[in-house]
């Protein structure tokens, strides 16, 4: 039975409540509120009602398509690749000894270093050749035999080049979560199916998929949700080139404000950002729901 | 024979994600000219190396202060957070009160919501606020939006609802206030969920970028990733100073990883979701 506090319980709620509504929900409402309305970042008080102009504006400019369109391709490329990958890891060092631990702690490590290092780092690796300067990457293939390429500057190349570099970024994490959720499988089932003859994938299929269910729909949508709030790595790599090629929903949010001064257009653009994330974890909600039921 | 595949397999892809950072942090310490070279011969010539990028790193990057600023920042964030997160975690988990599951629903919304896409209305909340320009005023800016986390608050009512309640009651019955309950029960009991919570915060704001990089507007101001960023961007662009800087703003966390690995328990940043 939960005592009856009313008056403490307010005032142990108090200051993060607040701090929440002045720093979270109030700007919310703020951004929903700019977005019907001609409003530029240097006179707000000449915000006047435009009639949803900026939700028209936007889904009809080409240039905020073809952000949508290139994070789209980045979640397409990243998400399957990322998850995948991350299952098979898991799957791989899950094993007692010294050794797979090290070796979890390797896959790790380029999730501790932060994103704008690593940005850095990645586009001198992405070097082209000059002579016999190159980057590592270029550096690698040219060993094996195959031919160095301009990974940012080339229209085709530069979004996967993000996309790989995020990959293995952030591979490590979604490897740690499904390491918990294999270690909650019960080792009966496994054993069971062993005895009865099941091989290693028809395992894998139908006991250890299964059991994960939960891991892998959490997973999925977390990094969906991840992978569209892309903006550190073109904003330093590319700056959204060549060509547009790279630009994302938030550089161009992020562009709209500070460069264009926009401030109705670009709170247009963040709730139709918000829209779609809620959309997404309503949609997890769901499978998991049907899953439980 | 399969053994032995399994380990050079495991090599390889060991080698794939240490590679880039070795690169990183050997290349730091070239001359500008042998930075790009490539084959095996450049590793290997070690009377070469200067530390010469360093000093020019700490320079142009004013990398003293922008450690300074980032500690504070960081300190800020989670000295005053975890005492109102955890605050409020505590109502939640051990009163009942009007309105109580509302509010708490309204929580769980805000754990979606991505700061990517509130940065602007937020700089704008944070100019009426007046904490835009000056030293102190940034520095605000930095840590009062980020102190009061919606996920942290949920992490830490699950774990006060974990905790048995008879220590509580008996110094209920003692006749100890509710302050005192949550302040030296309560709170020393989740002590193991705090520090996932600190190490948690620490990786999270030491990578922090499009919020610096919309407040930090004066060069003192500037945080390690800004500087970084700024390092990176403006002419003249010298690699060294750059890898250096990078290196610089890599060590710290991976030393506060190495000890302080055990915190970070993964099944915890899952298990609100099932």
């Amino acid at each position: 039975m939960k005592p009856r506090a009313t008056g403490i319980a307010y005032a142990m709620l108090a200051p993060a409540l607040l701090l929440l509504g002045l720093f979270v929900v109030w700007p919310l409402c703020r951004a929903l509120f700019w977005s019907v309305q001609g409003v530029g970042l240097l006179n707000l008080d000449a915000a006047a009602w435009n009639r949803g102009a900026n939700y028209s504006y936007l889904l009809s400019d080409p240039r905020f398509r073809q952000a949508f369109l290139n994070t789209a391709w980045f979640v397409v490329m990243v998400v399957p690749l990322q998850c995948a990958g991350a299952f098979f890891l898991a799957l791989w060092v899950n094993r007692p000894e010294r050794y797979w631990r090290w070796l979890r702690t390797v896959f790790f490590i380029p999730v501790v270093v932060s994103m704008p290092v690593l940005a850095v780092l990645w586009t001198m690796l992405y070097q082209p050749a000059e002579g016999t300067q190159m980057g590592l990457v270029n550096a690698v293939l040219t060993t094996v035999g195959l031919s160095a390429q301009d990974w940012l500057h080339d229209p085709q190349l530069a979004l996967p080049a993000l996309a790989f570099m995020s990959i293995w970024q952030g591979v490590g994490f979604q490897m740690m979560i499904f390491l918990a959720g294999l270690q909650q499988l019960s080792s009966e089932q496994l054993e069971a199916a062993r005895i009865d003859g099941a091989n290693a994938c028809q395992r894998l299929w139908y006991v250890i998929v299964p059991g994960m269910r939960h891991s892998i729909v959490f997973v999925m949508t977390a990094t969906t949700i991840l992978a569209f709030r892309l903006f550190v790595q073109p904003y330093l790599m590319t700056r959204g080139g060549p060509q547009d090629r790279t630009l994302s929903v938030i550089q161009y949010i992020y562009e709209t404000t500070f460069l264009n001064r926009d401030l109705g257009l670009a709170s247009a653009g963040a709730v139709l950002f918000l829209l779609l994330v809620a959309v997404i974890t309503w949609a997890q909600y769901h499978v998991q729901r049907r899953g439980a039921a | 024979m399969k053994r032995w595949a399994g380990w050079l397999l495991s090599g390889v892809v060991a080698g794939l994600f240490l590679l880039p950072l070795a690169w990183m942090l050997h290349a730091s310490f070239r001359p500008e000219p042998m930075i790009f070279q490539t084959g095996p011969a450049v590793w290997l010539e070690w009377e070469a190396l200067t530390v010469n990028h360093y000093m020019a790193a700490w320079r142009r990057a004013r990398f003293g202060q922008a450690l300074l600023n980032s500690l504070l920042q960081i300190i800020g964030i989670i000295g005053f957070g975890l005492f109102i997160n955890s605050m409020a975690a505590f109502a939640f988990a051990r009163f009942s009160f009007p309105g109580r599951d509302l509010l708490f629903a309204l929580v769980l919304v805000l754990l979606i919501l991505p700061i990517e896409v509130l940065v602007i209305p937020l700089f704008l909340t944070a100019r009426d606020l007046q904490l835009t320009g000056g030293y102190a005023a940034t520095l605000g800016a930095l840590i009062l939006p980020f102190s009061a986390k919606a996920i942290n608050v949920f992490f830490l009512r699950q774990h006060f609802l974990s905790l048995p309640t008879e220590l509580e009651e008996a110094a209920r019955v003692d006749g100890a206030g509710w302050w005192r309950i949550y302040w030296n029960i309560a709170l020393p009991s989740i002590k193991p969920a705090l520090a996932t919570v600190i190490v948690l915060d620490v990786l999270t704001h030491w990578s922090d970028f499009i919020w610096p990089l919309v407040v930090c507007t004066r060069a003192e101001t500037r945080t390690v990733q800004i500087s970084l960023a700024n390092l990176f961007t403006e002419p003249p662009i010298q690699w060294g100073a750059i890898l250096a800087c990078a290196v610089m703003a890599t060590v710290p966390v991976l030393l506060i990883f190495r000890f302080a690995q055990r915190h970070i328990v993964t099944s915890d940043l899952s298990a609100g979701i099932k």
